[in-house]
């Protein structure tokens, strides 16, 4: 009863006509990244923070929440036209959703890949809306002490999932800890690493830092070498998949859909992880296997369900918590603190209009993706046309302007330029800056909570290992950094490690 | 060895790390039941510091790509002019102004960093410099340096 009465509160929050008006911007806009490479979520997420203080919270919010689950659904149109993917979810769609568009397949592709990110974004806002209040409940009994264990949990399971080097990732979250601590002490006032800068005394911005790796970083990185688009002519055709691709694709949806959620709610995971997760799974649970890769429906409803409804899932961390799982909710966690709301386990009893509305507007923003990504599709294919060398300098341009509407000041231009150099030589250099950025935001709440920690049992280390929930964090979060170690769980790792951008 | 991409990694993060065991040590460590400010700057300096090590270590036993192999066959002077024109932007930008600064941004960019038709980059350029002017100040109410233009807009 308390779920449906605050579900129709949520209704009445996002069917005002502002909120309506944003949720469609915020959609648009994500499915345009989705469907754009070289632009995801993360930098238009972080372009348009400063937009969002233009607004009330809720609208702010809304908009960003559809660019999110909206670049999920536009990713796919990338993959299976292009064979590029628009966003990293999106990779393993290109696999046999590109194949099926080679062989005159590309509409019941999309199709399928439209109305699986419908499926499994329904179900994930179902399960987000009964999930979350009794994990509130449960949240509201957490001390410094779990939310110590719950972030080294979350920042070593994203390391453990990156590319490449697990030293490296664990490096650059080391970094990025110390980026988020820079600027003056809560506790004590003093400045810390500000180098006499004024600007540095409230800290390096969010925005500058995200822009500048994963924006400026990206188009550094494609500008270097030629991007080549080949964009299927044929005409596209009937985008309804017939019964047979249906009968296919219903249990990969359906497992996709489920696996999906609980990667999302996973500190550490997100929809990357699910979908190469969901596409791995079919592969291995098909009779015949070997039609994966060649065109196998079930390769594209299975991983864009599972992407979509980890989008969802990962909501569940940051509304109840207050602890984003990923770069992405990361930086939803900023516009909710521009905006002076904190989320966690008292949100839902002190702003029920805003967390009832943000799920309310995912209902609505999941309606209209499935308009935007199916009769509107031929839109998407002419915008993917445009070249990448009209695109990267209008992008460069939106990056700066962000930046600099961010925070009124220059200064974090030069920011954006040196994590942008600085993202680039990571990316030459194998360094993931997804562990990066979720660590700069975790940062300021490890340390607190940490030395929260340590005055409250009067400096015995031992208070993390003797609450069961802090205690269970760590030995799982031990668990992954002992696991490379081991040569089976090595190889494991390298199989489903992946790119976190 | 010595051109080993691995090795310089590792001792550009060393060296990082280094400087933050040192700043922390120096902000205070304060005690175990009252931590200091430099704490979990201490701390966290040398996790670096081992890690940069684990890594330098890597990078001699197993050895790693040299640094001229991670720019071969690749347009590192488009690279490098992007980032020079975006630093130049920053310098000149409060002086000279947004719209001034950007549109020469995006007209040095569409003309010679990747070409496009130079009728084709002139009618971007101006349509994206004013539309976001315009969007920024008329409809957010963002504030941008007027500049050189101040009391013409």
């Amino acid at each position: 009863m308390e779920i449906v009465a605050g579900l129709a509160q949520g209704f009445s929050v996002a069917l005002n006509p502002i909120n309506l008006l944003y949720c469609f911007i915020g959609v648009f806009i994500g499915t345009l990244v989705g469907v754009l490479p070289g632009i995801g979520p993360v930098s238009a997420m972080s372009l348009l923070l400063p937009v969002t203080l233009s607004g009330t919270p809720e609208a702010g919010i809304i908009m960003m929440a559809g660019i999110y689950y909206g670049s999920m659904y536009g990713g796919s149109t990338t993959s299976i036209l292009v064979n590029i993917p628009g966003e990293a979810a999106s990779v393993v769609t290109c696999l046999d959703g590109h194949e099926m568009a080679k062989r005159g397949r590309a509409g019941p592709a999309l199709g399928m890949a439209a109305l699986a990110s419908f499926a499994a974004g329904t179900f994930a806002i179902i399960a987000l809306m009964l999930v979350a209040p009794t994990l509130a409940r449960v949240a509201v009994a957490f001390g410094p002490p779990e939310y110590f264990s719950l972030m080294v949990l979350g920042l070593t399971i994203l390391s453990f999932l990156s590319q490449g080097s697990m030293a490296k990732a664990l490096l650059m979250a080391a970094f990025g800890i110390l980026l988020g601590l820079i600027g003056m002490d809560q506790i004590t006032a003093q400045a810390r690493m500000t180098f006499d800068r004024l600007e540095l005394l409230d800290g390096i911005g969010l925005v500058p830092i995200v822009m500048g790796l994963f924006g400026v970083a990206e188009i550094l990185s494609n500008l270097e070498r030629e991007l080549k688009r080949e964009v299927i002519q044929a005409r596209i055709g009937g985008l309804w998949p017939s019964l047979a691709d249906w009968a296919a694709s219903k249990w990969a949806i359906i497992r996709g859909t489920t696996l999906g959620f609980f990667l999302g709610i996973l500190p550490g995971g997100g929809a990357v992880i699910a979908s190469f997760a969901s596409y791995a799974m079919e592969k291995k649970l098909s009779r015949t296997p070997e039609r994966f890769g060649k065109g196998a429906i079930e390769g594209v409803a299975g991983p864009e369900a599972a992407n979509n409804a980890a989008a969802g899932g990962a909501f569940i961390p940051l509304m109840t918590l207050g602890i984003p799982p990923n770069v992405v909710m990361a930086l939803l966690l900023g516009a909710f603190v521009i905006h002076g709301l904190q989320p966690g386990p008292l949100m839902m009893v002190q702003r029920p209009d805003l967390f009832w509305g943000i799920v309310a507007s995912m209902y609505i923003g999941n309606a209209m993706l499935l308009v935007l990504n199916m009769p509107l599709i031929g839109m998407w294919v002419q915008v993917l046309k445009l070249p990448y060398r009209v695109l990267f300098p209008l992008i460069l341009m939106f990056c700066v302007v962000g930046v600099f509407a961010s925070g009124n000041a220059v200064f974090d231009v030069f920011v954006m330029v040196i994590f942008g150099v600085l993202g680039y030589l990571m990316r030459k250099f194998g360094y993931e800056p997804a562990p990066l950025v979720l660590a700069f935001v975790l940062g300021p709440m490890l340390e607190n909570n940490l030395r929260k920690s340590l005055i409250l049992s009067h400096g015995d280390f031992t208070i993390f290992v003797e609450r069961p929930i802090s205690a269970t964090c760590l030995v799982l979060a031990a668990a992954a950094l002992l696991a490379p170690l081991l040569p089976a769980l090595a190889r494991k790792r390298s199989n489903v490690a992946l790119d976190q951008t | 060895m010595i051109r080993n991409s691995e090795l310089w990694g590792g001792l550009f993060w060393l060296g990082i790390g280094g400087y933050v065991v040192w700043a922390g040590h120096d902000m205070g460590l304060g005690r175990l039941n009252e931590p200091g400010s430099g704490f979990a700057f201490y701390w966290i300096g040398i996790l670096m510091c081992a890690l940069s090590l684990a890594i330098i270590g890597q990078a001699i036993v197993s050895g790693g790509p040299t640094l001229a192999s991670l720019w071969e066959g690749t347009r590192w002077r488009k690279v490098a002019l992007v980032v020079g024109l975006l630093l130049v932007y920053g310098v000149v930008f409060e002086r000279i102004g947004f719209i001034p600064c950007t549109l020469a941004l995006l007209l040095i960019l569409m003309w010679f960093v990747d070409p496009v038709r130079w009728w084709l980059a002139i009618i971007i350029a101006f349509a994206a410099t004013f539309g976001v002017w315009a969007a920024l100040t008329k409809w957010l109410k963002i504030q941008l340096p007027s500049g050189i233009l101040n009391g013409i807009l």
